[in-house]
């Protein structure tokens, strides 16, 4: 792929998805319009790099949806919830076409016919009047806030109290042509006519050559105009010089974007700095007059030093004033403010996206990369304490052996601190995996016709990548479980006396060493009776088992496979898949999922996972002469067990453990190890694990240390094999099996 | 006459067409540039602003003439890049 295709796909990505976020926000708020700017500035950007590549039917689509937006951001046409749609449409189609770019590096043969298709379905959502019009308005209309936000304080607040009345106001740029004197045009005559003229900037088109080689007939002047008058009039005085007028009825949005771009501080310490500089340049009377504005102008300076980050320091700023002052003469603080202003000029553009600029975007794979290489280390590393006692114990250097032992303190530490810091690396934020729902939650409730307010806290909660990844899966179908069938309809809803926009909270922050994640509803929450019956009903119990479940049990029913509490098989959930895979998901991950419901109260579903699991704590044994790993966080505890204390319980063996009877399983036996030979008064080593939280005792040969190891997934052939999450490479450089115990139970 | 020197003071008076440029344009070349006054001014051809605009005098007094004293002295203030 080209470098700028690779930027491309993924900043395009970014912004179709800023633009989703704030086009569901729009929705919600109407006019609000920060949001509608960044909408357009978004679309207003993928429509421009697109142009770089061979892409034209989603530079076509992409402008069809600016056309609209636009007359969305100039007041004209509101924002319905059919417009979302159609907009939302035009993004998929541009995020489908992004995709087919970065696996292709072209669009598949159909886009034409499929932009056709939706630029006219766009079209008729124009307002009437609009299409052609519009585009080149749009596009002058943006020319012209550059130079508005020029217009000083009183004129732009005159300018917009005027529009705020209702009258109409235009702005015109005229730029007369070279030779109009010769035809006896006079532009600063016909500029008087204009009645209520608000703003008049007169300006030098080229920079004025020496006077000597000034041609005084040759027109090198431009004016910008803000009048309050009818466009039509304007144009009617302009009528003889019309292409060289732009005459643009001006909206009051128009003034706002204009605003924005001058608002920012910067801007702001600019106009100031700007000032001061006037102050200095004025011609002086006498020497007491430029030392009383210099004094001003330094006090200025210091009180904005004060007040805000400026690039100069006040020593600068002391040595310029006392300059100024003993010469009598302000060039020396000229050109420091001039520096300064220099200095303030970049942030105008944009200061967002310059720091963004500076965010490294990373392959996923060289960090990945980078992690195993530190993961290899960690493990190297460990090999030090074997070195460390071979050169005692065989070669009976102690000095050697100490020397050894302090490098190996270095090299953990730093091995450690890089690990962590790698963490960090791979650490994002769940926002990555929220963000989707907004859009899903507001088709779904279209769809299902039902109201749904979505709330999402804590998106800044950060994880693992691996967590967030893998946690997508599982939160979409409790989101669409929770929608389909937590939330009532609105009707049913009021009649319960509840308000009919129902309240879905999402929900993400940190426990310890864990990310919990929630999904509420305030929806008819689960009827544990019903429950009851429906797992009787399909079989997974009978009645008498069912009768004995608490109500929180039942509720827990729906985690079986194959238990799905819809009625009717629906579009969105219900496919008696979905909380089994949720389950199983969470518990791959080594989370957990516990699901809370209180009947005409809502459901709560709460996951919580690891932070990362890119390092495992393992417990080490021996089995059937073999070295074996078990995750640590399933072990209970380790009992010695004298073997008169096995019962058989028919084939079963059982033992019993503070009066609870836990069954007893060889480990050997379950992976086909050969028996060692016991000897009968030996007592068992137990290993005592909580396998879905039921104890069971695992009889092993020998238990060795826990370690922490990085555990690598078995993939290719090896996949394929149950019972083993992966493999740990030792210090010694030997490989551990690691045990999936719920698998291998 | 709408441009009348007196002694170091050019001054243009009434309507001032855009004959004059010319004239303007010598006068404010001239190795002694002479000071502007506009007092009396009612109009100025575009012609003639875009001289001063190059030429930047020294010294001007604003017209009375409302629009021009508004509009045009922005440009000839001498602070201005």
């Amino acid at each position: 792929m080209n470098s700028l295709l690779a930027c491309f796909v993924p900043e395009s990505r970014d912004l179709l998805q800023a633009a989703t976020t704030s086009l569901l926000r729009l929705e919600k708020d109407g006019r609000d319009e920060a949001l509608i700017n960044e909408v357009f500035r978004a679309v207003h950007t993928i429509k421009g790099s697109s142009g770089l590549f061979d892409a034209a039917p989603l530079t076509r689509l992409v402008h069809g949806a600016e056309d609209l937006l636009g007359e969305v951001r100039a007041g004209r046409l509101t924002l319905s919830s059919d417009l979302v749609d159609h907009l939302l449409d035009a993004l998929d189609q541009v995020s489908t076409w992004i995709d087919a770019l970065e696996q292709q590096e072209c669009l598949p043969g159909d886009a034409a016919a499929a932009t056709q298709e939706k630029v006219t379905a766009l079209r008729a959502m124009m307002p009437a009047g609009g299409d052609g019009a519009v585009a080149a308005r749009g596009s002058a209309g943006e020319a012209h806030a550059d130079w508005l936000s020029l217009l000083d304080e009183t004129e732009r607040r005159a300018v917009s109290q005027r529009l705020a009345d209702g009258e109409p106001v235009v702005a015109i740029r005229y730029t007369p042509d070279e030779s109009c004197f010769y035809r006896g045009e006079d532009p600063l005559h016909l500029l008087r006519q204009l009645p209520d003229l608000l703003a008049l900037r007169i300006a030098p088109r080229m920079p004025w050559p020496a006077a000597g080689e000034l041609d005084p007939y040759r027109c090198n002047l431009a004016f910008h105009v803000v009048a309050v008058t009818p466009q039509a009039a304007a144009a009617h005085l302009f009528r003889y010089v019309a292409e060289q007028a732009e005459i643009v009825q001006l909206s009051p949005d128009a003034l706002a974007t204009a605003d924005t771009a001058d608002d920012s501080p910067a801007a702001l310490l600019c106009g100031l700095l700007t000032e001061q500089r006037r102050v200095l340049a004025l011609p002086a009377q006498n020497a007491d007059e430029m030392h009383q504005r210099i004094a001003t102008v330094a006090g200025t300076l210091a009180n904005l030093l004060q007040g805000s980050a400026l690039p100069f320091r006040q020593g600068d700023v002391d040595a310029a004033v006392s300059d100024a002052l003993d010469s009598g003469r302000p060039e020396v603080l000229l050109t420091l403010l001039d520096h300064v202003q220099r200095g303030l000029a970049p942030p105008r553009a944009e200061p967002a996206r310059r720091a963004a600029a500076r965010v490294l975007k990373v392959d996923q794979d060289r960090v990945d990369r980078l992690m195993n290489l530190i993961g290899e280390l960690v493990v190297s590393k460990n090999a030090l304490p074997f070195l460390a006692r071979r050169a005692e114990e065989v070669h009976g250097n102690r000095e050697m052996s100490r020397e050894i032992k302090e490098q190996y303190a270095v090299i953990d530490r730093l091995a450690q601190e890089m690990q962590g810091a790698i963490m960090q690396v791979r650490m994002i934020p769940v926002s990555d995996v929220f963000e989707r729902f907004p859009r899903l939650v507001r088709d779904l409730a279209r769809q299902l016709d039902k109201r749904i307010e979505l709330a999402i806290t804590g998106e800044d909660t950060a994880a693992d990548k691996t967590m967030i990844e893998a946690l997508g899966d599982p939160l979409l179908h409790i989101v669409r479980n929770a929608i389909d069938h937590g939330v009532e309809p609105a009707a049913q809803r009021e009649a319960a006396g509840k308000p009919g926009c129902a309240t879905l909270r999402l929900s993400a922050c940190q426990e310890g060493d864990q990310v919990v994640i929630e999904v509420a509803d305030d929806g008819r929450g689960m009827d544990p009776a019903r429950l009851r019956r429906l797992a009787v009903e399909k079989g997974l119990l009978d009645a008498a088992q069912a009768g004995r479940l608490s109500d929180q049990e039942a509720v827990n029913l729906i985690f079986r496979a194959g238990f799905s509490t819809a009625a009717v098989i629906s579009d969105l959930s219900g496919r008696g898949v979905g909380m089994d895979v949720v389950r199983t998901t969470v518990d791959r991950l080594g989370g957990g999922v516990t699901v809370t419901s209180a009947v005409g109260q809502g459901t709560r579903v709460r996951l919580s996972l690891p932070l990362s699991m890119a390092i495992t704590r393992v417990m080490m044994v021996e089995a059937g002469g073999c070295l074996l790993g078990i995750p640590m966080d399933l072990i209970a505890e380790t009992v010695r067990l004298d073997p008169r204390r096995v019962r058989a319980i028919k084939q079963a063996e059982t033992f019993v453990l503070r009066d609870e009877v836990v069954p007893l399983r060889r480990l050997a036996d379950l992976l086909g190890l050969p028996l060692p030979p016991a000897d009968p008064d030996a007592h068992h080593a137990v290993l005592v694990a909580r396998v879905g939280n039921a104890p069971v005792g695992l009889v092993v040969d020998r238990f060795r240390e826990g370690m922490d190891v990085i555990l690598k997934p078995l993939d290719g052939v090896l996949a394929e094999l149950r019972g083993y999450t992966g493999t740990a490479l030792l210090g010694d450089g030997s490989v551990l099996l690691v045990l999936d115990l719920k698998e291998l139970l | 006459m709408p441009l009348r020197l007196d002694g170091e003071t050019l001054y243009l008076e009434a309507e001032c067409g855009v004959e004059e440029a010319l004239a303007l344009l010598e006068h404010l070349a001239a190795p002694q540039p002479p000071a502007i006054d506009l007092r009396t001014c009612t109009h100025l051809h575009t012609a003639l602003v875009q001289v001063l605009a190059a030429c930047r005098p020294r010294d001007v007094t604003p017209p009375d003439d409302v629009f021009l004293a508004r509009w045009l002295m922005p440009l000839l203030d001498p602070s201005m890049p």
